[in-house]
């Protein structure tokens, strides 16, 4: 006799939480890579330093709620490793640390840690250092000049291609450098081949959805395409729009967070738009240049909604695909008869 | 989904039988002409030779009469073997073409219908062989898609309708228990999986037990899990030396298996959801049945699952969201006088 019931099916795919998560941090690797080119050893430190702190944060809520911490859980590093990106390169140590425990201990392990948690932790993270140092969090360094880790910083820091979308002007900056993120930004998330890349690497391996990653992105492109803020012709409005700042990162990394987005491919398209929508709202009416963090937390809290309401539409779908069925199937028998 | 049929599959048909195997006939007066029979005589030849549908268990006999009833058009002999590993439909339809066509054709005459097809899995990627198109003169076809392919059998012959789906090896014993009077005393059975040496197909004795076919075939290793059917759908066999095979057994897996406890917490990828063949939201259902509100269950139609599996094979995080659907299910209809009925 077995002593543990053995249920069906009785074979699993090989794929698991793990190689999931893992497949995530592949995909930041090269991220990390471009911001240690842009801005040297600094990056690196600012994202090792980050992600012990959300690693430590972890271990203790995981031991606070009373169980065993789990090594097969790569879900803090992600975090850790997501929030430093998003930042300035010459930001002080002690906000990455401050973003990275308030994402895990405020905003994950409340509401029950890995896979209930109804917040996107980084999003999270990210959105209270940037309220809380706004000043720190959206000046930037230009990149290629290599920052030392410890000690002084070169003093001068200059404002982002967004910041100057927000006051309506146009940003001086190269269609190229836009194009390879070679320009004051945060430190990992402005160039869009690599962040192309690591999305095909990510729907490759069945990592993340594309469903809210596409919608996400075709709606802030439609409505800067739409509704230009700057005197530039429409398509260069969607590029300034898409590029100068970490709207395509949050849509690839943070808003196909499995745990928090929907889980129907319908509800994903419409929790996409409605993200997209909300950036873009917020940018032109917000206070803030990057918004895509605040606008993904306002989406989350729709997500157990969209999914609710939108199982009424799939119940109508299944009954008439069923009686379509059964019709079709009477139709027969009454024809032979 | 690797479908691992082979070796087994292109392996001989081998017996296994008890000694008194051969003469187990029955009486009867009855032809053993084809063309000399009437319906009526075949289904009785069915009925007295005792043979049941390896599909889902029903006599055959029931079947026929019902199919007549329903003046059906068409008869598709069921060859499908859509989970992995198990081709114990499939390997008797090419090893014994002459006898499965023969049974099919005297289905086709026992319920009136115009048509016989066979049936197949078309997924089923790591042949040596190729499935002919044609097979003693009937039309094989192909069910395309993934996994749970054998519910949309109807829909795929929807312009054909009504048909009646009956199992291959069901048809073989039907043929014999016409042309020899021979009652069914054997099933076709595969066995395989990662711990047993030969794996093959074998035409077993009635009440053999689980262990003398793994010992047939050779064991590579000790088996974590032996399992009773399917991989996907089957049950999990407790005591193999006191579990005997019967009419409607497919296969019989052993496999060796890493027990080591991961201790994996859902992170709603949502996967499940997307490969639920029923279109029904298994997070969402699993997550309920968890918190214990079973109120919500009705809202998210857990009536419509048809139990393949597939949310438990995909999950990432390796959790039996298929058996909690399953239990929960099996819950409400003791509770319950009745809910949907099945789709498919």
């Amino acid at each position: 006799m077995q002593a543990k019931e053995l249920k069906a099916p009785h074979i699993r795919l090989k794929d698991s939480a793990r190689s999931t998560m893992l497949d995530v941090l592949i995909a930041l690797l090269p991220l990390y890579f471009m911001a240690t080119y842009f801005y040297g050893a600094r990056a690196l430190a600012l994202g090792g330093v980050s992600l012990l702190s959300a690693v430590a944060a972890d271990v203790i809520c995981v031991f606070l709620s009373g169980r065993r911490p789990n090594p097969r859980d790569f879900s803090a590093l992600v975090t850790g490793l997501l929030i430093p990106l998003m930042l300035p390169a010459s930001v002080p140590y002690y906000v990455p640390v401050t973003a990275a425990v308030f994402a895990i201990a405020v905003v994950k392990h409340p509401f029950g840690g890995v896979g209930q948690n109804i917040f996107n932790p980084a999003a999270g993270g990210f959105a209270f250092v940037s309220v809380c140092w706004p000043s720190l969090v959206f000046s930037y360094p230009q990149p290629m000049f290599s920052l030392p880790i410890t000690g002084e910083l070169p003093a001068r820091l200059a404002e982002s291609p967004a910041h100057a979308l927000m006051l309506g002007a146009v940003p001086t900056i190269d269609k190229l450098d836009l194009m390879l993120g070679k320009f004051a930004g945060p430190m990992g998330v402005t160039n869009i081949l690599v962040l192309a890349t690591c999305f095909l690497y990510l729907l490759f391996r069945r990592a993340i959805n594309w469903q809210a990653p596409a919608a996400f992105l075709g709606m802030t492109a439609a409505i800067a395409y739409l509704f230009p803020r700057i005197p530039v012709s429409r398509s260069e409005s969607v590029a300034f729009e898409l590029l100068s700042g970490t709207l395509v990162f949050a849509g690839i990394f943070l808003l196909s967070d499995p745990v928090t987005s929907p889980k129907r491919g319908l509800s994903r398209f419409v929790y996409g738009a409605l993200a997209g929508a909300a950036t873009m709202l917020l940018r032109y009416y917000g206070g803030f240049e990057q918004t895509a963090a605040f606008a993904l937390l306002l989406v989350n809290s729709f997500t157990l909604l969209l999914d609710h309401e939108l199982e009424r539409l799939f119940r109508i779908v299944r009954r008439a695909v069923l009686g379509f069925r059964a019709y079709r199937r009477n139709q027969r028998i009454i024809k032979k008869v | 989904m690797e479908q691992y049929k082979e070796p087994a599959i292109n392996r001989p048909l081998r017996e296994f039988v008890n000694s008194n195997y051969p003469g187990m006939l029955f009486e009867s007066s009855l032809s053993t002409e084809e063309d000399e029979l009437e319906p009526q005589e075949i289904i009785r030849l069915a009925e007295l030779a005792g043979i049941v549908d390896e599909r889902d268990g029903e006599p055959l006999y029931r079947k026929l009469q019902k199919a007549a009833q329903q003046q059906v058009r068409v008869v598709v002999a069921d060859a499908i073997d859509d989970e992995p590993y198990v081709s114990s439909q499939i390997n008797p339809m090419l090893k014994c073409a002459p006898q499965a066509a023969g049974g099919l054709r005297l289905a086709m005459k026992a319920t009136g219908a115009g048509k016989v097809y066979f049936a197949v899995y078309k997924n089923i990627t790591d042949l040596v062989h190729r499935i002919p198109k044609t097979l003693e003169g009937v039309t094989v076809k192909r069910i395309r898609g993934r996994y749970p392919a054998e519910f949309r059998t109807t829909d795929d012959f929807a312009k054909e309708a009504p048909l009646a789906l009956i199992g291959v090896c069901a048809l073989i014993h039907l043929y014999r228990a016409v042309k020899e009077h021979r009652i069914q005393s054997s099933c076709f059975v595969t066995v395989a999986g990662n711990c047993v040496a030969n794996p093959m197909n074998l035409e077993a004795s009635v009440g053999m037990t689980v262990d003398q076919l793994l010992e047939r075939c050779g064991l590579a290793d000790d088996p974590g899990r032996i399992i009773i059917g399917g991989p996907m759908t089957g049950v999990a066999c407790q005591d193999p030396s006191a579990t005997v095979v019967g009419p409607a057994t497919r296969a019989v897996l052993a496999f060796k298996e890493d027990v080591k406890e991961r201790r994996y917490q859902c992170i709603g990828c949502g996967k499940c959801v997307d490969c639920c063949p029923e279109n029904l939201t298994p997070f969402y259902i699993n997550k309920y049945i968890e918190r214990g509100r079973m109120e919500m269950l009705d809202f998210y139609e857990i009536d419509r699952c048809i139990g393949c599996g597939t949310c438990s094979y995909v999950c990432p995080a390796k959790l039996d969201v298929a058996a909690n659907i399953k239990a929960a299910k099996a819950a409400r209809q003791k509770n319950s006088t009745g809910g949907l009925p099945d789709a498919g």
